[in-house]
Parts: structure tokens; sequence; C-alpha cells
């Protein structure tokens, strides 16, 4: 019969069809590339919310942000603290005042002068309560001019922590464009005296941004250009870091950071953050009738879990242990205080004095998607607790929700957590966590630690501070008021002709150094 | 006829205020958005603050009222996260969506229709064995994995495809034919059968009695009867590509609102998820409304009585 006329027609039809779908993108954008231009290209997680640093809501859209902006001081490798757009400061008797003499000479991209206005706007425009980051700016009671180039800083307080708030939030800003543009169009077309100008955003897709012909900094930035491109799923952005789309990649887990040290013209960069991960007591609420108001039982729970081991075969070793509730990296960390050792029999003899030879019944909680295997941490905790008799009953609960109970105070005697910090020291996070009914998250609260915590927050003197942090460092391996877990590292992998690309502990990098070989 | 397409378009702008209520109290249902907006060393004095300046501690009536007027003129409010109005950030990012829906949609039409035809038109041969692996294996394989696989043959070993984001047709090619292999399946598995079905029907007969040769009983006998089936089911498959992108966009970093959702939900934005809910919605009564009109295009035989 005639079936020659159908075997035909499907194949007819699909080049008919292909032809027209070619036309329909034949109209699309086409990527443009300009070969004498030094261009860096890196993938970020997520998707900026702005790129303004002080709307900016997390870690990856501030690191977008911060390549156009300065701030007065900036904080170096070491977390030292140095001049930026503030040439020097001087600090009152009483620690109140800060003094700064601005850098002259230093234009926005735009074209306005930076000086002593610029500085009281951009305060002005920063404590404003619709400002993400506005309680990072109200650290300062007034900012006032002096004259052009010198402006008057004061607190309520002394406050130690001022000149690294400063230099991780309080982005400079031009008052003439902000004001014209407001602060919606000032997000999507931020202008600072930074390193890097912007050029382009184009939603989700990418942020282009280019150098700063006339930065302040000689001779830097290095690179022409540089395109920031959100990648969301990790497995995609190991996939672009290895054919050369993109040349920094971050958050890999460490089974991808494994498999990429085996890839050529990839290089691996690893380091640990500034997160503590830990499972807290409660004394506030939930907590207060059970077996861990007694410090013995919870330094019994400290014993009995193997955070080694864990850290092993959850994320290849590449974890340190935790101690108190500071990483390494942080001012006062007490490298002599000793991780709490596995020793289930210890943890026994505790339980013991305690009045609990049998153990106990305990309600426990943690939060579902929201950190690297966490979950089957949690499980590991429940499995070790049960060796020693403390029997919990885990609840995973979505993430949002936790939080939320969290808040309210209202979750299990015990729950894991983790806090993130990148002031580089650990007071704002030892605050919220044992901050008592003062602060959001915490379900903690001892007298010691306050006073200590109170002490530490008015001390300008960073040795004097530093002996306070490690006084309380030792005070939180006696009476923990956490089972300490663990300080993740992160990974990352660069393209290998990526030079002095140097990402700190808290996530945070500033291209300026960067360059191609 | 224009009494049916009236009350058609009556029953739509009813549904869609239905959605606007339910839009309103499933955001409700989930968790605080003050604690998850502001920094996690806020004071709770800081977050009630928040709370207050947001609205949320209004009664629900009032905060229902607010919500519907402001929605009835296409104003869902400002996204928290983003800080800008939610429906012109949902509107800005449309466009990639629905192309690359379209182009998943086109896929999976150009592969299942000849495929289906020939299987349906010749059943138990070979060909007929590779139309039903084909649907089997399109609604089976999960189109993520799919994806990843694709990414590390296609981009990461031989190099033709970009692995991510939206430029030019090369970068369409992976994410289309990832997000077009579930209605491949399905449409294959659909002609195949309407087309077995039709082939038995009396005026098929009739048409090959008349003399008519086969390909012209194919494209005006059974084709056009095949293809009042497609339509529905295109249309359908139409609205949940749109809105059913969200892993597919997450992988290839593809700029739309798919992977938005996953975002606007885990950060609790409410304005941002109801906005994104309720254009979704829109777009999937439109197209409903589109297909009902199609048939009547399509097939004589169906008429809306006046």
């Amino acid at each position: 019969m005639n079936t020659l006329h159908t075997k035909w027609k499907g194949p007819t039809l699909l080049l008919a069809l292909s032809a027209v779908v070619l036309l329909f993108f034949a109209c699309g954008q086409a990527e443009t590339t300009e070969p004498e231009i030094v261009t860096l290209r890196v993938a970020v997680p997520t998707f900026p919310n702005s790129l303004d640093a002080s709307v900016a809501a997390e870690r990856n859209a501030q690191n977008v942000s911060w390549q156009l902006f300065d701030s007065l001081v900036w904080a170096n490798e070491q977390n030292v603290i140095e001049p930026a757009l503030a040439e020097r400061w001087d600090v009152s008797e009483d620690g109140r005042e800060y003094t700064f003499f601005l850098r002259e000479g230093v234009e926005f991209h735009n074209g306005e002068p930076f000086n002593a206005d610029a500085v009281v706007y951009s305060w002005e425009r920063g404590i404003q309560p619709h400002i993400e980051w506005s309680d990072r700016w109200a650290r300062a009671e007034s900012v006032e001019r002096v004259d052009e180039y010198t402006v008057r800083i004061t607190t309520a307080e002394p406050d130690p922590l001022l000149l690294g708030v400063m230099a991780q939030h309080w982005n400079m800003v031009p008052p003439l464009y902000t004001q014209e543009v407001g602060d919606d169009g000032f997000g999507a077309a931020p202008v600072g005296t930074g390193p890097f100008q912007f050029v382009e955003w184009v939603r989700e897709d990418r942020v282009v941004l280019e150098r700063n012909d006339s930065y302040w900094r000689e001779g830097l930035p290095l690179v022409d250009r540089v395109v920031f491109r959100p990648i969301p799923e990790s497995s995609t952005r190991m996939a672009a870091i290895q054919t050369g789309e993109i040349d920094i990649v971050n958050r890999l887990s460490f089974e991808q950071a494994d498999a990429l040290e085996r890839v050529n013209d990839v290089d691996v960069v690893t380091y640990p953050i500034d997160r503590v991960f830990y499972i807290a007591f409660n004394n506030l609420t939930t907590g207060i009738d059970q077996p861990t108001m007694d410090p013995r039982v919870r330094r019994a729970m400290n014993y009995a879990v193997d955070r080694q081991a864990i850290i092993d075969s959850l994320f290849g070793g590449r974890a340190q242990l935790a101690t108190g509730l500071m990483t390494s990296s942080n001012l006062g960390y007490d490298p002599s205080v000793e991780p709490f050792p596995f020793d289930p029999d210890r943890a026994r003899e505790l339980l013991a004095e305690a009045g609990y030879p049998d153990g106990f019944e305990i309600g426990f909680a943690a939060p579902a998607g929201a950190y690297t295997n966490f979950e089957q941490v949690a499980e590991a905790v429940q499995g070790y607790l049960a060796e020693v008799g403390i029997v919990t009953e885990l609840d995973i609960i979505e993430s949002g929700r936790f939080w939320d109970l969290e808040a309210e105070k209202q979750l299990p005697p015990l729950f894991g957590d983790s806090w993130s910090e990148r002031s580089g020291e650990s007071l704002p996070r030892l605050r919220g966590a044992l901050g008592g009914w003062d602060a959001s998250f915490s379900a903690w609260s001892d007298p010691v630690i306050d006073d200590l915590l109170d002490r530490i927050s008015v001390t300008i003197d960073q040795d004097e501070r530093a002996a306070l942090y490690r006084e309380l460092h030792r005070y939180m391996q006696d009476d923990p008021p956490f089972i300490y877990l663990y300080v993740p590292e992160t990974f990352e992998a660069v393209r290998s002709n990526v030079r002095d690309y140097i990402p700190r502990a808290a996530e945070d990098y500033f291209l300026m150094f960067t360059y191609l070989d | 006829m224009q009494r049916y397409l009236l009350s058609r378009v009556i029953q739509s702008i009813m549904l869609m205020f239905g959605v606007l209520i339910l839009v309103f109290f499933l955001v409700r249902l989930t968790g605080d958005p003050a604690r998850i907006m502001m920094p996690r060393d806020a004071s709770p004095a800081d977050i009630e603050a928040f709370r207050d300046a947001m609205g949320f501690n209004e009664p629900l009536p009032a905060q229902f009222f607010h919500f519907m007027t402001g929605a009835l003129q296409g104003d869902f409010g400002r996204s928290l996260h983003y800080r800008a109005p939610a429906m012109r950030i949902v509107l800005e990012r449309m466009p990639a969506t629905i192309e690359l829906s379209l182009a998943a949609l086109i896929f999976a039409l150009i592969v299942a229709i000849p495929l289906g035809v020939i299987g349906g038109s010749r059943p138990g041969t070979i060909w007929d064995t590779v139309c039903r692996a084909v649907g089997l294996v399109g609604q089976t394989i999960p189109n993520f994995w799919l994806a990843l696989m694709m990414i590390s043959l296609f981009s990461v070993t031989l190099g033709w495809f970009p692995t991510f984001g939206r430029g030019g047709f090369s970068s369409i090619v992976l994410p289309a034919v990832a997000l077009g292999l579930f209605p491949l399946g399905k449409f294959t598995r659909l002609v195949r059968s309407a087309v077995l079905e039709v082939r038995n029907e009396d005026y098929v007969r009739t048409a090959y009695s008349k003399g008519l040769l086969d390909h012209r009983v194919y494209t005006h006998h059974i084709f056009l009867n095949v293809s009042v089936t497609l339509v529905s089911i295109v249309g359908v498959q139409f609205g949940y590509l749109l809105g059913g992108s969200i892993y597919i966009e997450t992988i290839f970093a593809w700029p739309g609102v798919g992977r938005m959702i996953n975002e606007a939900v885990q950060a609790r934005d409410f304005p941002l998820v109801q906005a994104l809910a309720f254009v979704s919605a829109a777009f999937i009564v439109l197209l409903n409304l589109l297909t009902d009109l199609a048939y009547v295009l399509i097939d004589p035989r169906i008429r809306y009585e006046d």
C-alpha cells in the first residue's frame, strides 16, 4: 500500500519544525566577547537581592556588592584594621569618640567628590530602619562633619567592635546620586568609590563590573572586568569550572572538591569558615526541669559523642573539632582548651555522679535542609547518646519552622544548629546564642557568661579583651551550654591561571588583587 | 457561542478570585517572615518593630483587605527579599521561562507526533516498540538526573553546549531537552493510542473506500481527529511546564521564575510567593480557555450551544 508516505512524513515534519525553532532563536541574544579585555568570571550560588552593600541580604550578594565600595577602614587578611577612605584616626580617652581624617581627592564612580558630607549622608541613610543592616550603622550614635575631610563618630558606650563593623558594613555612597535614584534605583545600579564600577545587571543571569581606572589604591585592580554569574546548583558550578566557563566557584561539597583535585587546570581552595555547629541546651523554657540543668550531665554528653568519627565519616575528615563557641581565627581563642575527647566511660561515670546511672529520656530537634549533612549529624549524636543511656526523641523539622520555634524558645531541651560570624570576633555570636531572654535565638542564660560578655563588650583594649575571651572560653568548657560539634571547612575551586584569590574565614573576598596568568 | 465565551470568561475570573484567597491564606500557614528576614542576633524588640512595619501585626481581615485591593490593581506589594515590586520581578523573569517552556514543548512535539503516528499506524512492528519505549522512558526518567548526565556528557566531556545560563540557541538545547522529556513521553503515548483508536473508526473506512490516498486519510481524517486530544493535553502541559521547571531552571541556572519560586519560599518572601502563584495560576486558566476555543476551530462537531 501507500505506506511510503507515512514513513517519510515524520522526518519531513521534523525538519520543517527544526527550521522554525532555529529561526525562533536566531533572533535571541548572542554572547559578545572582546578578546583584549581580561575578564574574571566568578560563580555565586545565590542571586543578589540588591547590589547595595547595606541592603544585600547575605554573604554572596555582599561579595558582589563590596567590589564596588569602600568603607573608611578595611580589615586585611589577618583581620587587622587598616586605613581605607580614612587615612588615619584618633580615639578619645573614654573610647567613645573617633576622629577620622579622610583621604583627599577621592571621587565616586560618577565623579561626585568623597568628603565628610558623603560620610554623614551615608550614615544617615544607613540608620533608616528599612535598610537591611541598619543595626550595624546604628552602632554609632552620631556622625558629624568637622571640616571637609574630617568626621567625628561617637558611640553611646565604648564599642570595641566599631571599626570591624564599619569595615564590614559601612559602604560609602554618593549623596547626590543616591538621592536622585532612590534606594531601589541605587540597589539596581550602585555607585561607590571601590575598585570596580557597575556596568550591567541582567537579573538572575549576570552582574558585570569593570575596572575603576582612577581607583585610589594605585595599580589596582588587576583585571579589566569581573562578571558574576549566579549558579545555584553545585554540580553545575563544578561542571562550569571544569569546562572553563567560570574562573572561580565556591560552596562545593567535599566529594566535589575531591573529584576536582584530579582535574587538570583546576585548583581546589579549602579553608575553615567562621561558623560553629553545636547541640544547644535550654535552661530558660523547655529544659528547666530536665537533667541537663546539671553541668555534669552536659559534660557527660560532650564526652559521649565521638565528634571525630562524625567528621571523618560525614565530612571526609575535613572539619575541625569545636571548643567553646569560637573558631581559631577569633580574638581570644585559647588553643590550650582541649576539645572533649570521646570517652563514653567517663560519660557514664559523670551521669552516675549526677544521679542518672541508667540515663534518661529527653527531646531533641534539628533543622532539615539547612546545612550539609546536618540531619545525619543529628542522627549520629542520637546514636552516641543512646550508648550511654540517654534516649532522645529526634524531631527533624523544616528549617523555617525550626527557626520560628527556636526564636519562640519552644524547641525541645536539646537542639542542633550553627552560628556564623563575620566580624572576626565571637562576641555577636556569643551574645546571640547565650544572651538569654534578650537574644532572639538563645535558650541559655548564665550570670557568669553574661558578666564576662558585658565586660568584653565595653573593653576597648585588644589584649584585655582577649584575656576575657580566654577566661570565658575555659569557663564554657567546665560548664558547657552546648555539645560542641565542629567548625566546617568550605571548598572552592579556581582555574589554575587564577592568582591571588584570597577568600577569608567569613567567605568574603576582594577581587582587586586577583589576576589571571 | 458568545454566551458560552462570556460564561467561560466569568468562570475564569471567579477562579482567579479563588486563587487569590487561597494564595493569601496559604502563605500565612508557613513560618514567621519577620524572624527570617532579620539578622540572627537581632533582639526580640527589633523583630517586633520589623513585624509592625511590615503590617504583619494587623488583624487578618485587615491584611486580607489590603491584599485584595492591591492585587486587583496588580499590586502584590514589595518583595521582602529583592526590595522591589513583587509583580514587576515576576514579570521580568517570565520571558525566560516562557522561552524555555516553549522550546521544551516544541522539542517534545517534533519528536512525539511523528513517532506516535508511526507507532499507532503500525502496531506490533519495531517502530511501535520504539514508540512505546520512548513513551515509557520519557515519563519515567527523572529530568533532573538526565539534566546532570547531559551536562556531564555534552558540556564537560564533549564541550558541545554551555553548561549553564541563557544566551543564544546553544544554551537552550540541554535545558529544553531535559524539560521536554516528560511531555515527550506523554505526547508519544497519547498520539499513538489516539491514532490506534481513530484508524478503526467508520469515517476512516469510508475515506479509504472513497479511494483516498493513505497520506490524505492520515492528514485529513486521522490526524485532525487526533489533534483534538493533543491540543487539550498540550495546553495542560504548557501550563505545567511554566510552573514546573524549578529543577531544570535551577540546574541550568536559567534566569526564569522557576528557580525564583524556590528562593521566595525559602526566604518567606510573602509578596513574591503570592505574585508568583497568581501569575502561574493566571497562565493555566488562560491556557485552559484557549484550549476550549481551539476545540471549536479544529473540530466542527464541537459546538457550544447558545
